[in-house]
C-alpha cells in the first residue's frame, strides 16, 4: 500500500484482512442460502440464464494477479457500494410487492444488506490505512427500474449470483493483501512490472 | 342495359347503366319523367351514372347514346317502379377506435348519420373484429340502435380475450336500416374502411410477454403472448413450471392459453418465454379472489375518543403487497372517510375511526376492495350503547377503619356522556368471593372511587375491578390487576 508499512499498520492491516476474509466467507454461505430461498419463493428456475444486469458490478476480472492492493480494495468497495444500493432496492420492491406475505425472505434480504454494508465499511477501514482513504460515495442515483416484475425477479437473481461471486473474489483479494511483500502495495514495484 | 338505381336517403337515387362497347365514347342523353312532372327532365352526360329524385310510384327513363359526332346510336326506355329501387345506407365511418391496454378493451365510436332519415327507424350495425397478420375474423356482433333524425355518435366496447399488445386488431362496421314503409329492396351498406390497433409485434423495437404483471380471479382463462425481435425464435413458453402449446399470431408473436387458472403463490406465477439465444422474457400473473363481504362488523368505543371496528374478513384473497385487499371506513352522516391499515397476514381485522364532536350515531360503510373486486358492509351504531372501557388502572386501597375501606382506580378515556357501572370482586382466604356493583357518573380521564363496608377485621383481601356502561350495557372492561389488603385489627 502507500510506502513501507509501520509494524503497527501492517499488523492492523493483516488483522482487518483476516476479519474481512471471515466476513466474506460468511457472506458467501449466507448469499448461497438466500439464493436458494429467492429462487424458490420467486418461482424461478435455478438454471435460468440471466443477462448481465445493468448496474451490477462483474466479479470476473482479467489479469487478477496483476492488480495492486489499492486497485483491489477500490474495486471491491465500488462493488459492495453498488450491491448495497441494489439490495436496498430489492428490499423496497419486496415490501411493495409482497408486504408482510413473505417476511422470511424480506428478513433474509435485510440481513444480507447489513452484511454488505458492514463489508463495505470494512473495506473503507482498510483503505483508510492508506494515505488517500476511501473515495467519497458518488451519488449514482437509484439503479435502473426493470420494466416488469419478471424482469425484476431475474435482476434479483442476477444480483445475488454476482454477489456470491464477489464474496469469493473478495476473500481471494484479501488473502492476497494480507500476504507480506510485493504485490500488496499501491504501486507495482519494479520487479512486478510485466 | 342493366339500369340500376340505388338510394341512400329515400330522396335521391343514383342510377347506373351499362352501354355496349360500340357506343362508349359519345355522350348520353338521359331523360326521366314521372306522373307529377309536366314534361320530361333531360340531361347530357358522359358518365354512366346520374342522380335523380326517388319517384313516389314510378319513373320512366329514356337513355339515348350518341356517337362522338352526336348522332343517336341507340335509345332505350325503362320503367322504374319504387320497388325496383335499392335502398343501401351510406357506408358508416368509424370516428375513433381507442384501445385500453390495461383491460384489453377496444372502444369504437361512429356516427349513425341519423339526420338523413326520418325519425324512429331501427338500425342494425354489424361490427367485425379481425386479428393477426392474416386478419382472421374473431367475432361479429350486431348492435341495434334507433335513428332519431339527428346525427348521434354511437359507442361500443369490446374486450379481447388476449392482450391488445399481442397482435394487431382490426375493426370494420356496416349497417342495415329496417325501413318497413320503403317498398324497394333493402341491403347492407358497404363495410367501413378498416381501423387498426397495431400490436407490439409490428414495432421492431418492442418485445416482451403480455399482459404485464396482471391480476385475475381464480378460474379465469388467460392468454399470454411472447413478442420477440426479428430473427429470434421461441424455444418454449411455460406457465409456472409447465410448458404450454404455442399458437402463432404473427412472425414475431406467439401465444399460450391458460385455462381455469388456480391461485398463485405470494410472488405470483411466472410466465416465461425462452428464446433460442437462451434469453428469457417473462411476466407475472397474480391469481386470487375478490374480497368476501365482511362478516360480523362490530364497532365500539373504549374511551369516546376512538371507535374501533372489527370484522371477519372471510376467505383470504391470496393477493399481497400493493395488490392486497384494502379497507376503508366511510361514515355517511359526517362524510368522513378513513383508510384502514390492515396486516394481511393476521386474521384479526381492526380499523379506528375518530369520535366526532357532538355525534353519537354513526352510519358506517366498511368498503373492501382489491384488483379483482370489491364488497362492503354497513352498520348503524350509537356509540353510547357500544362502550367497552379500557382496563381500570392504578387500583389502590385505603382504610377507613378495620371493617371499611376505600378503593380508588383510574380509567383512561372520557366518559362524561354516560354513567359507569363498576364491579368490584372481593376475595379472601376463608370466605366466598363476593361481587359488589357500584355506579357513578363518567368522568374525563379521571379517577373513580368506591366505598366497601362490612369487612372482617384483620383479614387479608384481594380486590379487583372492572367497568362498563351503566345504561345500555355492552361489554365489561377487562379486570384490573388484583390489589391485596389486610384490614387492621378491630
Amino acid at each position: 500500500m502507500a510506502g513501507a508499512d509501520s509494524p503497527s499498520a501492517a499488523l492492523r492491516r493483516r488483522d482487518l484482512c483476516a476479519r474481512g476474509i471471515r466476513l466474506a466467507g460468511k457472506m458467501r454461505s449466507d448469499v448461497v442460502n438466500l439464493l436458494d430461498a429467492y429462487v424458490e419463493r420467486q418461482g424461478l428456475d435455478a438454471s435460468a440464464s440471466v443477462a448481465a444486469v445493468e448496474g451490477v458490478p462483474q466479479a470476473a476480472v482479467e489479469r487478477w494477479d496483476e492488480q495492486t492492493g489499492t486497485q483491489r480494495l477500490l474495486e471491491n468497495l465500488a462493488a459492495y457500494r453498488a450491491f448495497r444500493a441494489l439490495l436496498a432496492q430489492m428490499l423496497e420492491e419486496q415490501r411493495e410487492q409482497l408486504g408482510e406475505a413473505d417476511a422470511a425472505l424480506g428478513q433474509a434480504l435485510a440481513a444480507m444488506l447489513l452484511q454488505v454494508s458492514a463489508f463495505a465499511y470494512h473495506l473503507e477501514e482498510l483503505l483508510r490505512l492508506e494515505s488517500r482513504g476511501p473515495p467519497s460515495e458518488e451519488e449514482d442515483g437509484p439503479p435502473p427500474q426493470p420494466q416488469g416484475l419478471f424482469e425484476q425477479k431475474l435482476r434479483g437473481l442476477g444480483v445475488l449470483r454476482e454477489l456470491a461471486q464477489w464474496a469469493v473474489r473478495s476473500a481471494r483479494d484479501l488473502r492476497q493483501l494480507s500476504k507480506p511483500g510485493p504485490g500488496t502495495g499501491s504501486a507495482p514495484s519494479p520487479s512486478e512490472s510485466p | 342495359q342493366n339500369l340500376k338505381c340505388v338510394t341512400h336517403n329515400f330522396h335521391k337515387m343514383i342510377c347506373t347503366w351499362d352501354v355496349s362497347p360500340r357506343t362508349r365514347h359519345g355522350q348520353t342523353d338521359f331523360c326521366y319523367t314521372t306522373n307529377d312532372l309536366p314534361t320530361p327532365v333531360c340531361f347530357k352526360t358522359k358518365e354512366k351514372r346520374i342522380e335523380i329524385p326517388v319517384p313516389h310510384s314510378s319513373s320512366t327513363v329514356t337513355i339515348t347514346t350518341n356517337s362522338i359526332s352526336g348522332t343517336a346510336l341507340a335509345s332505350k326506355e325503362f320503367k322504374i317502379h319504387k320497388k325496383d329501387v335499392l335502398f343501401i345506407p351510406v357506408t358508416p365511418r368509424i370516428l375513433s377506435l381507442t384501445p385500453d391496454f390495461s383491460t384489453s378493451t377496444l372502444n369504437l365510436k361512429w356516427s349513425d348519420n341519423g339526420s338523413v332519415f326520418p325519425d324512429g327507424l331501427d338500425a342494425v350495425w354489424q361490427i367485425q373484429i379481425l386479428r393477426k397478420e392474416t386478419m382472421e375474423k374473431v367475432t361479429q356482433v350486431n348492435y341495434h340502435s334507433k335513428l332519431t333524425h339527428e346525427d348521434i355518435i354511437l359507442s361500443w366496447n369490446w374486450t379481447s380475450d388476449m392482450p391488445l399488445e399481442c397482435t394487431s386488431h382490426y375493426v370494420k362496421i356496416r349497417c342495415y336500416i329496417n325501413v318497413t314503409q320503403f317498398v324497394g329492396v333493402k341491403e347492407w351498406s358497404d363495410w367501413s374502411p378498416v381501423e387498426v390497433i397495431p400490436g407490439k409485434d409490428t414495432d421492431p423495437s418492442e418485445s416482451g410477454v403480455f399482459p404485464l404483471d396482471t391480476v385475475v380471479a381464480v378460474g379465469s382463462d388467460v392468454t399470454f403472448c411472447c413478442v420477440h425481435e426479428e430473427g429470434q425464435n421461441i424455444t418454449n413458453m411455460s406457465y409456472g413450471s409447465k410448458p404450454y402449446p404455442m399458437i402463432q399470431l404473427s412472425s414475431r408473436s406467439h401465444a399460450i392459453r391458460v385455462l381455469n387458472a388456480s391461485a398463485s403463490d405470494t410472488s405470483g406465477t411466472n410466465v416465461v418465454c425462452r428464446l433460442n439465444n437462451e434469453m428469457l422474457e417473462g411476466t407475472v400473473l397474480f391469481v386470487g379472489y375478490a374480497p368476501d363481504t365482511p362478516q360480523n362488523l362490530s364497532c365500539e368505543t373504549p374511551n369516546f375518543q376512538i371507535i374501533k371496528c372489527t370484522w371477519k374478513p372471510g376467505r383470504p384473497s391470496g393477493l399481497y403487497g400493493k395488490r392486497r385487499t384494502k379497507y376503508s371506513l366511510f361514515e355517511r352522516t359526517s362524510g368522513k372517510n378513513v383508510s384502514c391499515e390492515v396486516n394481511e397476514m393476521n386474521r384479526e381485522r381492526v380499523c379506528g375511526f375518530p369520535v366526532l364532536p357532538d355525534q353519537k350515531t354513526y352510519d358506517f360503510i366498511l368498503g373492501v376492495s382489491n384488483p379483482i373486486g370489491q364488497a362492503e358492509s354497513s352498520l348503524l351504531v350509537d356509540i353510547t350503547q357500544r362502550v367497552h372501557p379500557k382496563t381500570p388502572e392504578k387500583l389502590t386501597v385505603s382504610e377507613n377503619n378495620s371493617t371499611s375501606i376505600h378503593l380508588r382506580w383510574f380509567i383512561n378515556g372520557s366518559f362524561a356522556q354516560i354513567r359507569l357501572l363498576c364491579q368490584i370482586e372481593i376475595s379472601s382466604g376463608h370466605s366466598e368471593q363476593k361481587l359488589h356493583n357500584v355506579s357513578m357518573p363518567g368522568g374525563k380521564s379521571s379517577a373513580y372511587t368506591a366505598h366497601l363496608n362490612a369487612l372482617h377485621p384483620y383479614t387479608k383481601y384481594q380486590f379487583r375491578v372492572r367497568c362498563s356502561a351503566a345504561d345500555h350495557f355492552w361489554r365489561w372492561s377487562d379486570w384490573s390487576r388484583v390489589e391485596e389488603y389486610t384490614t387492621s385489627e378491630a
